[in-house]
Parts: structure tokens; C-alpha cells; sequence
């Protein structure tokens, strides 16, 4: 019995052997080690090229952040002796962030969707190119997401996505969605509000939020929500006008060359019709339908595009629908009445023959 | 035999007795008497079975002849050839034209997703509704050329123009249905029914094939016409699709083939003949009018006899 008890003591000793190191200010000190080289601030080094990289790290910058509890040993865990030799692998996250984890890190299912993204596919077939989780959520100055200054905020998502995707970036800087966005409106849409986050795929992909049948549900999360409508004065009913017209409906049954949102509106470059460098601008009109619609004229943009057949405001249209509206119910109901007088007339007579027998 | 028949035997017999006399020169009286007899005998005989054998023949004829009269009073052609052909032509690209462009009104319904599914999307539907929208301007062709080259045809349409009769009979008919009166009104070749949906079909085909060629060539049509005129073309396509089909599904069938008289349904539109019945319940006046002008005929062919 007795060895037994004796042999439990080294597996609870175990047990607490992670809240050992407990830290503490004095345990920075230790950092500082590291920080002989990597504290001062022009501490570079030239690629080839000439082209330099940055090799300072910011202690404040460490503190504030979520890791600001972590030794730099933590995540560099192949630095074991100082200085170190070559340069040490990039830090992978799942040291600390996988689930079940003893140090409390959190970990989402949703983190394990950037394995089947896009971004997760070309980091595994080795494009050094392609994004591991600290090229979006920052290295020494991880925030949470709610953090003003964290770089997946709201307002600094695009920022962050466009140190790749710069083209993109510019297009979206300007567009309604850029301007919104930086202008702090919550209701506006990111990057990541279409594109999804850990989860994002390539366009083609048919699974992809922004696969161009899919594009009509990505704008309806907001557009067919009455609330954003009225905030923002949209005064055309986008979305259901959309589904009703021949471009929804086809989509709807699987057409691939049919018009989505993003055909006509943009995709990063949205902007509003009164702008003159929007593609859905009277002016513009023309070559926007032209894309599908070869030779298209200026007669295009004679009408209203998002009509809504039952409402006065789609002119003429809503007449001649009116006037079908009524045509239709007043000749289906006389000719129903008709039919319903000839059945009553013949069981009339039916009944009487019966009666005379 | 009647004795006019005998009448003609004896004459015949008489006949051949002269012939015999004149050519038998001087015989001895018993030797001429005996060939006498023998050749009238011969003679009856023959004219006898010659006759039987004639009226035998007129006998048949006039059998065949009362069975082709006595077949013609059964039926009478209501749809000659051409017209059963536009009839069917037309039936058949409305049917294709309902299946595949109603999807499009109804893109919620479980019907029209799996109507859509059969036809592989809508990159093929749109397809098989131009082969269909063809069909039904080859009929509107057709039919026009019909009616203005076709001595049927004429007079079909001129017989299918709306007239005060029509009215009167439409106001006496639905009295018959509520018991106001015991006599239903009297038909022509085309009843008010009829007439309506003849005209039907001409309002519904110049507005689908007007607002659907503009949607067909939208790109050519907007180099004339501003936007909003399409969408006039497309919302009329769409609810004038739905009138029409309900009047064909409820209004049409009803009349020709759901009705207490009909059920389950009639062949008239594939054989075109009606029986001598139906014509005097449904057509009457035609009836009559076919009888009078047959009478007519029959006396005027007698009178050219004489």
C-alpha cells in the first residue's frame, strides 16, 4: 500500500509542473537576454537583394498583447542556446492552440477550417507565399479581434488581407464598403463578412461564399435585411427584385452565365450609382450590360433595373401588370362560375328526371 | 321478280320467236312448231337468268349505297384534316411552352425545381422553349394561311366572327343552367364557347409572340426600344403565360373533355368526326343546315337526271 502512495507523489508533482514557472515581472528580465540583440530597433537583416527585414521586437508591443505572459521560448521553441544558430523555423500556433490544451489557449473548431482553405491548401504544398496564422493576426502584437488595434479588427481586416492582396485592397479602399468600413460603420461589410475567415476558399470553388451562385445569399445577409435598408436610404427592394428577375431565378436553377449582384455592382469596387466611376452609373450602364449583352446602347439604362412589378414605382410596368392582375382574376372567375352553372344546371335536371321516374 | 320484269322476259322471248321465223325458209309445219318450242324455251331461259343476274347487281348497289348514306348520317366531319394537324401542332408547343417557362414564374415550387432538373437547368429549358415558341409561330402561320387560302378555312372564320346571337344565346344558356327555361340555346357550328376560345388563343398568341420575340432578340429590341419596354414584355409574358394556362387547364378541358358528357375525355381532336347525337345536342342549326343543304343537293341531282 505504502509503495503506492509513495508512487503517486511524482505524478501530482507532474501534475503541477506547468504552474511552476509561475511568471512574473522578473521573469521579463530573463527576456532580455533575447532582447540584447532583438530590442534594439535598427537590428536588420539584409536579404538579398537588399531587401531588409526587421528583426526588432517591441516588448510594449509583446505586453499588450495576449501573449503578453509567454516567454519568447514559448513559441520559438527551436531557439535552445543564445545566440542561435541560422534562422530559427516560423512559429506554428498549435504548440499551444490545439484542443484539450493544459495552457488554456483557446481553440476553435472554426481554427481547423484553414486547413481545407485555400490559404491552409498552398501553405501545405509549400508556398512560401501563402499565409500561416500569424501573417493575419500578427506576430508579437496579437489583440483579440475586438481590439481596436488587433490586426483582424473590423477596421483593420482590409489592411491586413490587402499586405497580399494589394490590388484588391485599393479597389476596396474606395469602394462604399471601404469608405464605410473606415469610417467605423459597424452594418459595413470587411473582407472576411463575404470571403469568410479561416474558412476562405477560392472563388471557383463551388463551395466558396463568393462562388457566383452563392453571391446573391453573401449581399442578401445584409441588402434583404429591411432594418440596414431604411438606415441607409436603399430605397429598391435588391435582393427580392433580384430573385424574381430572370437573372435570380436563373441562377436560381443552376445557369452559370447568368448576371449575379457582383456582375453588374462589382465586387471590391462597389460604389454607389451617383458615382460616376460606378459601374451600375447611367453612364456606365451601357458597358456593364455589355459585358454579357453584346452591343448593348445607352437604351439600357432607359428603366429602372430592380423593379417590383406590384409597386407603383416600377412605372409602367406595375400598369401592365395591374392590368393582367385583373384581366386574369375577372376571366377565371366568370369562366369558373360558368363551368360551376353548367354542373349545377345538370344535376338540377338530373334530380328532376329522377323524381318524374 | 315484278311484272315488269315478266313484261321484259316475254318481249325478249317474242324477240328471238320473229328472229327464229324470219330466218327458218320453208320447213314442214310439225318440224318448224317443235324448233318453234324449243327455241322459245331456250329463250325464256336465257332472258330469265339474264334478268335475275341484272337485278341482282342493282340489288348490291343499291345496299352499298344505302349503307354509305346511312354512314354519312352517323358522322359528319367536324375537323377536316389540316385543321386536327394545327390543332395538334399548337397543343404541342403550348404543352412544351407550359413546362418549361412556368418553372421560371414559380421558381419556388417542388414541381418546378424538378421539372427544371428534367430538363438539365435552365441553360437547356430556355432551349427546348424556343424549339416550342418556333412550333407555335409556324401554327400562328399556318393557321393565317389557312384561313385566308382554305375554302374551310374562310368559312370557319367567318363563322367564328362574334355575333348579336352569340350574346343572346350566352344570357339564354345561363337561364337553361338556373332552371329559367327548358330550352337550352341553339348552336351553330360554333357556340359562344367556342368562339371565345378560338379568340382567345388569337389575343394570347399575338401577345406571347410579340412579347417573346422582344425577349428572344432583348439585345436587337434595345437598340429601339429603352429598358422598361422589356420589362412590359416580360411581365406581360409571364401573366398572360399564367391566363392562358389556366384557361386551357380549367376553361378548355372542362368544355371538351371533363364535362359530365364527355368524361373522361374525347378523341375528336385526333379523328375530327362527331357523331349524328352529339351534332344534334351541341350543333343543331349546323345539323340542320347540313340536311337542308343535302336535301337541296339530292333534288337538284335528280332534276339534272330527268
Amino acid at each position: 500500500m505504502k509503495w503506492r502512495v509513495a508512487a503517486l507523489f511524482p505524478l501530482i508533482l507532474i501534475l503541477f509542473l506547468p504552474l511552476a514557472p509561475k511568471t512574473s515581472q522578473g521573469e521579463w528580465v530573463g527576456q532580455s537576454r533575447c532582447l540584447v540583440c532583438h530590442g534594439k530597433r535598427e537590428y536588420r537583416f539584409y536579404k538579398k537583394g537588399g531587401y531588409a527585414k526587421n528583426l526588432y521586437v517591441s516588448l510594449e508591443e509583446l505586453r499588450a498583447s495576449v501573449h503578453k505572459e509567454k516567454f519568447c521560448s514559448d513559441c520559438h521553441t527551436d531557439v535552445v542556446e543564445l545566440p542561435h544558430r541560422g534562422t530559427p523555423s516560423r512559429v506554428s500556433c498549435t504548440t499551444c492552440h490545439y484542443k484539450g490544451n493544459p495552457e488554456g489557449a483557446p481553440q476553435l473548431d472554426a481554427y481547423l477550417e484553414y486547413e481545407r482553405s485555400i490559404h491552409g491548401l498552398e501553405a501545405k504544398e509549400g508556398n512560401p507565399d501563402a499565409p500561416l496564422c500569424q501573417d493575419c493576426h500578427g506576430s508579437h502584437n496579437v489583440r483579440p479581434p475586438e481590439d481596436p488595434l488587433s490586426t483582424v479588427n473590423k477596421r483593420n481586416v482590409a489592411r491586413t488581407c490587402g499586405k497580399c492582396h494589394i490590388d484588391i485592397y485599393a479597389e476596396f479602399r474606395t469602394s462604399i464598403h471601404g469608405v464605410a468600413v473606415a469610417r467605423g460603420v459597424e452594418d459595413a461589410p470587411s473582407c472576411p463578412d463575404c470571403h469568410g475567415e479561416h474558412n476562405i476558399l477560392e472563388p471557383t470553388n463551388p463551395e466558396s461564399t463568393v462562388y457566383p451562385s452563392h453571391v446573391p445569399t453573401q449581399c442578401s445577409k445584409c441588402h434583404a435585411r429591411e432594418a440596414i435598408r431604411e438606415k441607409y436610404g436603399i430605397k429598391a427592394e435588391p435582393v427580392k427584385t433580384y430573385r424574381e428577375s430572370f437573372h435570380g431565378v436563373a441562377i436560381e436553377f443552376g445557369a452559370r452565365t447568368v448576371a449575379n449582384c457582383a456582375s453588374c455592382h462589382g465586387t471590391h469596387d462597389i460604389r454607389p450609382p451617383e458615382d460616376p466611376l460606378s459601374s451600375v452609373n447611367p453612364e456606365n450602364i451601357p458597358k456593364t450590360c455589355g459585358k454579357c449583352h453584346p452591343g448593348a446602347t445607352p437604351k439600357f439604362a432607359e428603366g429602372k433595373i430592380h423593379i417590383d412589378p406590384t409597386k407603383k414605382e416600377a412605372g409602367a410596368v406595375y400598369y401592365v401588370a395591374s392590368f393582367f392582375k385583373y384581366l386574369t382574376i375577372t376571366t377565371m372567375l366568370g369562366l369558373i362560375c360558368h363551368i360551376l352553372l353548367d354542373l349545377y344546371g345538370r344535376v338540377r335536371r338530373m334530380r328532376r328526371k329522377e323524381r318524374m321516374r | 321478280m315484278s311484272s315488269r320484269e315478266k313484261e321484259l322476259i316475254d318481249l325478249l322471248v317474242k324477240e328471238a320467236e320473229d328472229e327464229f321465223l324470219r330466218t327458218a325458209g320453208d320447213l314442214p309445219p310439225e318440224e318448224l312448231e317443235r324448233i318453234r318450242q324449243k327455241v322459245r324455251e331456250r329463250a325464256r331461259a336465257e332472258a330469265e337468268r339474264e334478268v335475275r343476274r341484272l337485278l341482282r347487281k342493282r340489288e348490291e348497289e343499291e345496299k352499298r349505297e344505302r349503307e354509305r348514306v346511312e354512314e354519312e348520317e352517323e358522322y359528319f366531319i367536324r375537323f377536316n384534316r389540316n385543321f386536327r394537324f394545327q390543332h395538334m401542332v399548337l397543343f404541342t408547343s403550348v404543352i412544351i411552352l407550359i413546362i418549361t417557362g412556368l418553372p421560371l414564374k414559380f421558381p419556388d415550387f417542388a414541381l418546378s425545381r424538378w421539372l427544371m432538373s428534367l430538363w438539365g437547368g435552365v441553360k437547356y429549358s430556355t432551349v427546348i422553349h424556343r424549339i416550342g415558341a418556333t412550333m407555335l409561330i409556324y401554327f400562328m402561320v399556318h393557321h393565317l394561311l389557312y384561313t385566308l387560302l382554305s375554302r374551310d378555312g374562310r368559312r370557319d372564320f367567318i363563322m367564328l366572327i362574334p355575333t348579336p346571337k352569340d350574346f343572346r344565346d350566352f344570357f339564354q344558356n345561363i337561364r337553361y343552367f338556373v332552371g329559367k327555361t327548358e330550352d337550352p340555346p341553339k348552336f351553330d357550328r360554333f357556340s359562344y364557347i367556342e368562339k371565345f376560345d378560338y379568340w382567345a388563343v388569337y389575343w394570347g398568341c399575338v401577345i406571347m409572340i410579340g412579347s417573346g420575340l422582344i425577349l428572344w432578340f432583348e439585345e436587337t429590341a434595345m437598340k429601339f426600344l429603352p429598358k422598361f419596354w422589356v420589362d412590359m414584355a416580360h411581365e406581360a409574358h409571364s401573366d398572360e403565360a399564367l391566363l392562358a394556362t389556366l384557361a386551357i387547364v380549367i376553361w378548355h378541358f372542362y368544355n371538351v373533355h371533363f364535362n359530365p358528357d364527355r368524361f373522361p375525355g374525347t378523341l375528336l381532336w385526333w379523328h375530327g368526326k362527331i357523331s349524328k347525337e352529339e351534332m344534334l345536342k351541341e350543333h343543331p342549326l349546323e345539323y340542320e343546315r347540313i340536311m337542308a343543304e343535302r336535301a337541296r343537293r339530292k333534288e337538284a341531282g335528280e332534276e339534272g337526271r330527268q
